[in-house]
């Protein structure tokens, strides 16, 4: 049973009134505060014992405490006591960034029986005590108002309910090849129905048309084929080839894709959306290293056809190939170009048709024209390898690239070699080989603009999250996999777009979804449907309803994400955020700029040292003053002053450097042993 | 502008060279080189020109010369690509190129060759003994005669133009015009090192490596001392007690080191020892052979023995015959003369830099 719905109504009913007669809002009457001292992070510079005495002061704050960690297990368990003992409608944890513990928090709250949307943390560390760290009472006056607008906004939250959504249990995956050909598999195999869409005649896509593949030598056709084999094994999985994604509309749970597939058009009811569009090869433009000038001048994608197809001799316009340049970085690592990404795949590659020629034609002189070889991972077998069987590797940089030049017949290429000390290189060549890189589709802005995926500088598509959410995008609901996010090989692509398949199953597998209520909401009575709401919303999460005889605005609340776009453009005032109302942000800006009476002065008395010398550290931490004494006249280093002040090395560390920065002390070089930094006051 | 010649690569496999090309010039090799100087190209740059087949460059280069393969670039690069074996491999590779017969390179690369030359040396010496019915006496006059005109001929024909060769392509293409009396400042260094192999002492302090110079430099001192002994004391016509025993002394020493050298070679207990070529056991049999083989016949003289096993001194004249003629002017004999003319030659380059400073 949800813990959430203790005063919904009252809610509701003031939300409409404070928007004419203001402030009828159920304001909580029994807050409690904590202020947190993350063990001297916090109370090192802010002064928290004071700030817990002045806060109790406050209207409607019932406790007020300092704690030591307010996210240990004990402090839970008092704040749950408190809750429960004091019967406190709201919380106020003043401590470290929301980031780290909101949800920590919420549950101390829900595990109290106390919406855990009636409560608010406030960031006193970063934003306090490590902001400002040279002036430690400033940091507390600001604390102390920071603490005061989270007091005023917690008054006037309201107790709120997750949102939730039906889930339809089944998965539009748009691009067939081998990333989501092989995601189609394991989606259908978790129990989703997949519809597997396809823009061209076959399956397969890139991997279809390369030849030999690395590490298993497979040939990329046979891979294809036999994981096409299984896929229409699989009933639940639908293909469509020759499909175009005509309109995607609705939201997570429950989207609907329009597909046309030749003449018939389909709508494809699904819960989620995998795009898997994968990339194109850069097409290098004419005259760049001589391509399309010199008949001898082709792509890697080129050559592999060529190796496939020759037999015995290596033969290319009827000419005999003895030996072949390949040049790296074409479209890729252009520090002024489109294309300033490494396309990641590309050394490995050129180096592995390499050794396919090796292995396939005796006799074939091979030179790597590269700027950095990157054949990571297990891909360095191959560039030890090519090494080996005498490939000659040369090393330019892109101010100077390699000339292609055809002279007497020959394709010569001169290039100066940074590993021979910049020597300038000529030689010739019967084939110059262009490794080229990844770049988005060509298609990939149509996709991106029916499906409102954001895309990077790169133009490729883009996760929410590098690390934490590699697979997700900022539209819930729809997930990428493979090369449409960035360059990736066969591996990664296949990877990228497992994770994605079993992040959707996460959502979906329970047939319902809850969603943060943190959205959109429209105040019926004063809402005039001006529109200006819904142009402005980049999620068209606002459609137009009726409502008692007129036209008001209706926020689908599974797509809203929230932003908050829609607030300030409307002219009646009717939209706005829950949890960030007018009331709670004017509220916290009353407490934040109320004048605060801290004492100053309980840090008065000089600091008198042994020598006669005054050091002024009012208001600075009081271990300053401690470090300062210990250093009278002395130079130490950080573990002598550790074992003199009983204090951890890591925070005297943290003390010294600030102490630096403020002139107070200085390094005094080395020690003996040259082991560590001695310190000593600054004249 | 150079030209890359990627079959270079397998011309330099054939002196002894292997898998340097998986070298991907880290530079490890010339951080731990003590002998590396502060254009940190020694011994990289060797490397990198052998992969590209840069053959005028090398030839040009005193580099090689100045490496005494003590092993260390080989034993710490992450690539397992051997620079060490790759800077005698060209230690070779210029014999031979250097070599205006070009009998030298035809000896490194095809051992059948160098059987062969050494199989009819053996026949000549064993003919010329046994059927052109001379005495013994008169056979022994002509053995000290032969090692008299073989060196002389020898440098003459052979070692003299070689050596101009090298001075060509190293000093003269390379257009280091320097006066004469930089010729002459420079010559001290030319017999320090013939002597000495100072420079070797330059590289990384290590008990294997003082000893390894030391019982270089005793083998060095034996071998030209039996040389003048045997040659312009007539070692083995003499009745001098202390020429006898000067001859005794140098030849065990020969042979004692000699032996020293071998077994390090079976016993690959470093770097360099590690990949012996046909050459290099030609050289250290053949110069063990030369002391023990002396020792014995001047033995057999002192026992009064020597006509009753006269046979003891066809196998040291056959030794000799073969030493002077095939492993002297184009075997491993001659890096004693390439190395010492080689810091004679950086020398004089150096000389001149500073002068048109």
């Amino acid at each position: 049973m949800s813990p959430l719905n203790d005063d919904k109504d009252s809610i509701t009913s003031s939300f409409y009134l404070t928007k004419q007669t203001s402030f009828r809002i159920a304001m909580k009457q029994r807050i409690g505060v904590y202020i947190c001292h993350c063990g001297g992070n916090i109370s090192d510079y802010v002064d928290v014992e004071q700030l817990s005495k002045l806060i109790a002061n406050e209207d409607n704050v019932v406790i007020s405490k300092d704690v030591m960690f307010a996210c240990s297990d004990s402090t839970q368990k008092d704040m749950v006591q408190d809750i429960n003992d004091q019967k406190l409608d709201a919380i106020v944890v003043a401590s470290c960034t929301p980031k780290l513990h909101t949800h920590t928090f919420r549950n101390v709250a829900i595990r109290a029986g106390l919406n855990p949307y009636n409560y608010t943390q406030v960031n006193v560390r970063e934003q306090c005590s490590w902001a400002h760290s040279d002036k430690p009472m400033d940091a507390t006056i600001k604390a102390y108002g920071l603490i005061r607008a989270g007091i005023n906004r917690v008054k006037y939250s309201e107790a709120l309910e997750n949102i939730e959504i039906t889930a339809q249990k089944a998965v539009g995956v748009i691009g067939a090849g081998i990333s989501g050909m092989r995601a189609a598999v394991d989606l259908a195999r978790m129990g989703n129905h997949v519809y597997l869409i396809e823009k061209e005649a076959n399956v397969g896509g890139r991997v279809a048309e390369s030849g030999k593949l690395f590490m298993t030598g497979e040939n990329g056709k046979d891979v294809i084929d036999r994981l096409y084999k299984r896929i229409k094994e699989i009933p639940e999985i639908t293909v469509f080839t020759n499909a175009n994604l005509d309109k995607v509309s609705g939201s997570i749970g429950d989207f609907t894709l329009e597909v046309s597939v030749k003449d018939e058009a389909l709508k494809l009811n699904v819960g989620a959306v995998l795009v898997t569009t994968g990339f194109d090869f850069y097409q290098p433009k004419e005259g760049e290293y001589g391509y399309k000038l010199s008949d001898n001048v082709i792509t890697l994608q080129q050559f592999n056809k060529l190796i496939e197809t020759s037999n015995d001799k290596l033969v290319y316009n009827g000419n005999a190939i003895k030996s072949v340049a390949y040049i790296y970085c074409v479209g890729s690592r252009q520090s002024k170009g489109e294309n300033k990404y490494c396309s990641r795949q590309c050394c490995s590659a050129a180096i592995h048709s390499s050794l396919n020629v090796h292995e396939k034609f005796s006799g074939v002189k091979a030179f790597h024209l590269y700027r950095d070889i990157r054949t990571y991972g297990k891909q360095e077998l191959l560039y030890t390898e090519s090494s080996r069987k005498g490939d000659i590797y040369i090393k330019y940089e892109e101010k100077e690239p390699p000339a292609v030049e055809v002279k007497n017949n020959k394709t010569v290429i001169t290039v100066k070699d940074y590993l021979t000390y910049k020597k300038e290189l000529s030689f010739d060549v019967d084939l110059v080989v262009l490794v080229t890189g990844m770049v988005p589709r060509s298609d990939s802005n149509d996709i991106s603009s029916k499906l409102k995926i954001p895309t990077g500088s790169d133009r490729f598509f883009n996760e929410i999250h590098p690390k934490l959410k590699p697979v997700e995008t900022v539209i819930k609901g729809v997930y990428i996999g493979g090369t449409c996010q960035g360059p990736k090989n066969i591996t990664e692509s296949v990877q990228s777009s497992l994770a994605a398949a079993s992040k959707i199953n996460t959502i979906l597998r329970k047939g319902t979804l809850e969603l943060e209520p943190i959205v959109a909401r429209v105040n019926a009575e004063t809402c005039l449907w001006c529109e200006k709401c819904a142009a402005v919303c980049e999620y068209d999460a606002i459609k137009p309803i009726e409502s008692n005889g007129k036209m008001i605005a209706q926020v689908n609340t599974s797509t809203c994400v929230g932003c908050g776009i829609c607030g300030p453009v409307c002219p009646s005032n009717s939209i706005e955020i829950v949890q960030f109302t007018d009331n709670e942000i004017e509220s916290m800006i009353d407490g934040f700029m109320e004048k605060a009476e801290i004492n100053t002065k309980q840090d008065s008395q000089e600091n008198e040292i042994s020598s006669g010398k005054q050091i002024k550290l009012n208001g600075f931490p009081k271990i300053w003053r401690e470090i300062a004494s210990a250093l009278d006249d002395k130079t130490l280093t950080i573990p002598q002053l550790s074992e003199q002040l009983g204090v951890e090395s890591n925070v005297l560390t943290w003390h010294l450097m600030t102490m630096n920065r403020y002139g107070v002390v200085e390094p005094a070089g080395l020690d003996e042993d040259e082991a560590y930094y001695m310190y000593k006051l600054k004249k | 502008m150079s030209h890359i010649n990627p079959d270079f690569a397998d011309d330099i496999t054939k002196f002894g060279a292997k898998d340097f090309n998986l070298c991907f010039n880290c530079g490890n090799c010339t951080a731990v080189c003590s002998l590396s100087t502060n254009d940190a190209t020694f011994p990289r740059e060797m490397i990198r020109y052998s992969t590209l087949g840069l053959e005028d460059e090398i030839k040009s280069s005193l580099k090689p010369w100045l490496c005494y393969y003590c092993g260390e670039c080989s034993s710490d690069c992450p690539r397992q690509a051997n620079p060490g074996e790759l800077m005698m491999s060209l230690r070779r590779w210029l014999t031979a190129t250097y070599d205006w017969t070009g009998l030298s390179g035809l000896l490194y690369k095809h051992m059948s060759v160098y059987i062969g030359g050494m199989i009819a040396l053996l026949a000549a010496v064993v003919g010329f003994i046994y059927y052109s019915g001379l005495s013994k006496e008169v056979v022994m006059h002509y053995g000290h005669l032969f090692e008299m005109f073989a060196i002389a001929g020898v440098f003459a024909v052979i070692l003299l133009p070689n050596i101009i060769r090298m001075w060509y392509f190293t000093v003269i293409k390379p257009k280091v015009k320097a006066p004469i009396k930089v010729y002459f400042k420079a010559l001290s260094e030319l017999f320090v090192h013939m002597f000495t192999q100072k420079r070797f002492l330059g590289c990384e302090d290590t008990k294997e490596n003082r000893t390894r110079w030391l019982l270089h430099f005793i083998l060095v001192l034996s071998y030209l001392s039996l040389l003048f002994t045997t040659v312009f004391l007539d070692w083995f016509s003499t009745s001098s007690t202390f020429v006898i025993w000067l001859g005794y002394v140098e030849s065990a020493a020969i042979f004692i080191i000699t032996t020293v050298f071998m077994s390090m070679r079976v016993r690959k207990t470093d770097a360099m020892h590690k990949h012996s070529q046909p050459s290099d056991w030609f050289f250290v049999i053949w110069l063990f052979l030369m002391g023990i083989t002396s020792f014995a016949v001047r033995l057999l003289i002192d026992l009064n023995l020597i006509n009753t096993l006269f046979w003891v001194f066809t196998i040291h004249f056959t030794v000799l015959v073969q030493w002077a003629l095939i492993i002297v002017p184009f075997g491993k004999w001659t890096h004693f003369l390439y190395r010492s003319f080689a810091m004679y030659f950086e020398r004089i380059i150096g000389l001149n830099n500073q002068l048109k400073k």
